[in-house]
């Protein structure tokens, strides 16, 4: 019994996709209109395996994954800086954040239609909003983790006549370590939604999103669906495999309540 | 457990003098925009290689008092002189361990204590050695790798301990430094420090609340008292190092130190 329990572990997150795929399943042979609602699993196998062979599906992940990761490059690296110069210096404090504060408020989607407006709606447009939206979470993270590095630490780095490099390096970024990956996985999750949210508004280029718009307009219902899978299982696996480098980095921390082992 | 030091390294660079003399020191903390007074006309004179202890009720200053000596406090009056100069910032040869053990939680026990060594233009083979060497006279040799939350507190506190030492400042002030120790402990590493102290020459000031410590170290015992925190007594302990534990003199000290701190 604890044998058959130990072997099943891993896999109790599958539960709830497989019975909803039951679920989904049942749903689509109530009628011809729910049907085309919930798209039988058959016709949504026979549609990746076609998307496969053409080409497109890949075509489509690789362009977004691209744009994300160009986005989330410059938008991380531009709010660690920024959070950074604001946590170092009260005056670009008080001359940045009320800025940043108020712009972090709009949604990101709602800057879509003056920022196509002003840079045409392009693949740099598009890598400008994911990277917006990877610069916020980033910034306000750098920002608080830097600026909340116990007064307690700095003296011994002070004690110790250590460098302003140093100090950096040895103090301040370790200290605000656990806030930067906080930062990074918003980022990462911001990064990704818009990015194919963006696809969804401009509507040239390739990516998942162009994806799912042309299948919605020519009704393949089923290409939709696994338009909307692959979005959700690559932004798991990113988050997986950027939380798991984050835990690795952090393993100087005490164990927390919900950790991982 | 008992590490004896290198004899080669410990005599490499004897530290020079440390005298330290404090003329009409006031201290106070702005607490709700309300000065409050911490420390009130201090004075203490510190010859070069003495051991004085300081003893008094928590909250009289004790701390503030370490941390002004060694340079983190810059706000002040009076004058702070260490070796005749003014003390304006910390400065490498005057060494603390904090009463909280401080040690960064993001690096090993190795790391923790090398990195005091980091200003020094040593080999990493000469750094490796005495840092292993150093953890060995606190015993912690076989905990190198571990994280400070890995760490007892006893634990902690000992390697923080290490890392004040290593850079074998003129002036070492210790701010509780075996508090969190169990007896034994505690009776080695008293041990240890005179006898470092005796070896280095260094003058070192200890906070303490455990008054045989104080008098068994000592060569002069400070009795302060606090609101705001005052020099209420001195005590010169004129017995020679090393000292028999249970002196008659020191017994008789402790009582009169006993009888200043609880106050008649
Ligand atoms: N940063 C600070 N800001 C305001 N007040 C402070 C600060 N540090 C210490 N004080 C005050 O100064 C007084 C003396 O504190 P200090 O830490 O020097 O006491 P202490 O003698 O070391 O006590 P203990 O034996 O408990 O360690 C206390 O009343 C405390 O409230
Ligand atoms: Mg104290």
């Amino acid at each position: 019994m604890t044998a058959l329990k130990r072997l099943l572990r891993p896999w109790r997150g599958l539960l709830l996709p497989v019975l909803l795929l039951g679920a989904w399943e049942l749903a689509s042979r109530q009628g011809a209109s729910q049907a085309y609602a919930f798209v039988p699993l058959a016709r949504i196998g026979d549609g990746l395996l076609e998307l496969l062979a053409s080409g497109e599906l890949w075509l489509s992940v690789a362009a977004s994954l691209q744009r994300t990761c160009l986005g989330l490059l410059a938008g991380v690296c531009g709010g660690f800086a920024f959070g950074a110069l604001m946590a170092s210096s009260p005056l670009a404090e008080r001359l940045l954040g009320p800025l940043y504060h108020a712009l972090r408020q709009v949604p990101i989607l709602g800057l879509i239609p003056l920022l196509a407006l002003w840079f045409g709606s392009g693949e740099f447009t598009k890598v400008l909003i994911v990277s917006l939206a990877a610069f916020y979470p980033m910034a306000l993270n750098a920002f608080e983790g830097f600026r909340n590095v116990e007064t307690r630490y700095r003296e011994v780095g002070r004690l110790y006549g250590l460098t302003p490099l140093q100090r950096f390096t040895q103090v301040n970024l370790p200290g605000a370590l656990p806030s930067l990956s906080t930062g990074l996985l918003q980022a990462l999750a911001f990064a990704w939604v818009s990015s194919v949210g963006c696809e969804l508004f401009l509507s040239t280029g390739l990516g998942l999103g162009n994806l799912m718009m042309n299948a919605e307009t020519g009704s393949r219902m089923e290409v939709v669906v696994i338009g909307v899978l692959c979005v959700g299982l690559l932004g798991y696996a990113m988050n997986l495999l950027f939380s798991r480098v984050s835990q690795r980095l952090l393993r100087w921390r005490a164990p927390r309540p919900g950790d991982s082992r | 457990m008992t590490a004896i030091l290198n004899p080669r390294l410990v005599g490499a660079e004897l530290p020079q003098p440390g005298a330290l003399a404090i003329r009409g020191l006031n201290k106070a903390y702005r607490i709700d925009g309300r000065p409050l007074p911490v420390l009130q006309g201090i004075d203490l004179q510190v010859l070069p290689g003495e051991f004085v202890s300081i003893v008094g009720t928590s909250g009289c200053g004790k701390s503030s008092l370490l941390r002004l000596i060694v340079g983190l406090e810059r706000e002040y009056d009076g004058q702070i002189l260490l070796d005749g100069e003014p003390v304006r910032g910390p400065r490498l040869d005057c060494g603390l361990v904090f009463q909280d053990h401080r040690l960064f939680p993001w690096k090993t026990v190795w790391d923790n204590v090398a990195l005091a060594l980091k200003h020094q233009r040593l080999s990493r083979r000469e750094k490796a050695e005495r840092v292993d060497e150093h953890l060995a006279l606190v015993g912690l040799t076989g905990f190198e790798r571990a994280y400070p939350h890995q760490l007892s507190g006893g634990m902690a506190q000992r390697a923080a301990i290490a890392r004040a030492l290593i850079t074998r400042p003129k002036v070492l002030l210790l701010d509780e430094p075996f508090g969190a120790l169990d007896a034994l402990t505690r009776i080695r590493l008293q041990a240890e420090l005179q006898r470092i102290w005796a070896q280095q020459r260094s003058t070192m000031i200890m906070v303490t609340h455990d008054v045989e410590e104080a008098l068994y170290l000592g060569d002069r015992v400070i009795v302060m008292e606090p609101r705001p925190g005052r020099i209420r007594h001195e005590v010169q302990v004129d017995l020679p190092h090393p000292r028999e534990r249970n002196a008659p003199r020191l017994q008789n000290l402790r009582d009169e130190l006993l009888r200043e701190l609880t106050g008649d």
